[in-house]
């Protein structure tokens, strides 16, 4: 992998125009694209997915003059483009290794789990609540239990899988801070 | 989404969802989504032999689902420790309006009450008129396919069919490698959203091959793809998973 062609200031603006011509939109465009990617790879069992999706956009990037105005359709088209070409030579380059699993530090576990009570406690009343009834129980009882939490409060199910899940988001970014701050 | 995680899509539905995936939001979100709920699902035990296989040999390939794997045993570790929450349900409406009525306006709870019982007695004389009534039934049509489990289903085809017409219900014919458990139970997603759970389902033998019948009503089926996860019933109750059969409704 060309790790050695690197973006320069010149070509990321040049990069950012292409996206979009509001930089602020292209910006959030660039790292929508870069995380789509990133997730696309770890999906196709890559290990190395963030410098896939790095090479990938380095590679877009030295094609603008080529392609410049010329490409009208959707921009992460094109990156969904290249991305095929450099997953099929990667593939062929090497099998890819599952990383080793990390062994388990019983008292790292009990910290992180201090650090889940913590930012659980700090949570909203109501988003303590719904985090609970949502994951709590099994099978019947769990799947029954989350339609009446949805129907109580007055929304799909469906916009409820994505509340629980934007709950349980923050809560492992809280955890991983709690436990940043505690190493410190 | 799931089968995408699991690495068991093939090429063409692989890419469509690919596609997606960096075009709409939604559609990355609810990746993200998948990820978590197979997790748990990982973590209940509720994948199949093949699934759990895929899930240890290439969802977790990478070292940001194992840290996500590691936070969701964390989580269910925490929720399985507390009480269960006691329902927030609104208490039950008690029927208080008749006796207020009664205590508050006694001559219009009497006129309420003379006309709910002539109404129940002119419902049972019409019953009584129209004896033949009371046994029509009304039954709806179906059309049936036949669906392979997923560890049985040879080259990872999805089996396609048409949105049935309306009032024609879809009937599912699960085939079984062996009819193993007094009864069955299903539960028919979409998109990882239970739809429909159905229990007391039985084997039936269907030529030389066993199959569990299962009735979809066409009100809840639109185009996109489905799984129906089937568990074996024992007689203690516990319910023991068998497998997954996938299909697609088109238009």
């Amino acid at each position: 992998m060309n790790k050695n062609w690197l973006l320069s200031q010149e070509s990321f603006d040049a990069l950012l125009a292409w996206l979009d011509s509001d930089r602020e939109r292209a910006g959030i465009k660039y790292e929508q694209i870069r995380y789509r990617l990133i997730r696309i790879f770890v999906a196709r069992g890559c290990a190395e997915a963030e410098d896939l999706a790095d090479e990938i956009i380095n590679r877009v990037t030295s094609k603008l003059n080529a392609i410049g105005d010329e490409f009208t359709g959707d921009r992460e088209r094109y990156f969904y483009g290249v991305a095929n070409k450099v997953l099929m030579e990667y593939h062929r380059r090497r099998q890819p290794q599952p990383p080793p699993s990390a062994a388990v530090d019983s008292n790292r576990v009990e910290q992180e789990y201090r650090c889940l009570e913590q930012c659980i406690a700090q949570l909203s009343d109501e988003n303590r609540e719904l985090l609970l009834q949502y994951y709590q129980g099994e099978g019947r009882a769990k799947i029954e239990q989350r339609r009446r939490l949805a129907e109580r409060l007055g929304i799909a199910p469906n916009a409820l899988r994505i509340r629980a899940f934007r709950i349980r988001a923050a809560l492992q970014e809280c955890v991983e801070k709690c436990l940043e701050s505690n190493l410190r | 989404m799931q089968n995408f995680l699991l690495g068991s899509l093939d090429a063409d539905r692989r890419i469509e969802i690919e596609e997606r995936i960096l075009r709409e939001p939604q559609a990355y979100e609810e990746l993200l989504v998948v990820e978590e709920e197979l997790i748990d699902q990982y973590l209940a035990g509720e994948l199949s032999i093949a699934e759990r296989r895929q899930f240890e040999t290439h969802f977790l390939l990478t070292a940001e689902r194992q840290k996500n794997l590691h936070f969701g045993k964390l989580l269910k570790r925490y929720v399985d420790s507390v009480r269960p929450a006691e329902t927030n349900a609104p208490a039950k409406k008690s029927f208080s309006f008749y006796p207020r009525l009664l205590a508050e306006r006694p001559a219009l709870a009497f006129a309420a009450s003379l006309v709910a019982c002539l109404g129940i007695i002119f419902l049972v004389w019409l019953a009584a008129k129209n004896p033949e009534r009371r046994t029509q039934t009304t039954v709806r049509a179906s059309m049936a396919i036949t669906l392979a489990p997923g560890s049985m289903r040879s080259g990872g085809t999805t089996q396609r069919v048409n949105v049935p017409p309306k009032g024609v219900d879809l009937k599912l014919e699960l085939q079984l490698a062996r009819p193993t458990y007094p009864k069955y139970r299903s539960q028919l997603l979409r998109e990882s959203e239970t739809l429909q759970t159905t229990d007391g389902l039985k084997a039936e033998a269907k030529g030389d091959q066993h199959i569990v019948p299962l009735t979809i009503t066409r009100e809840i089926l639109t185009p996109g793809d489905y799984q129906v996860r089937l568990s074996g019933v024992l007689d203690s109750g516990q319910n023991e998973f068998i497998d997954n059969y996938s299909f697609r409704v088109v238009e």
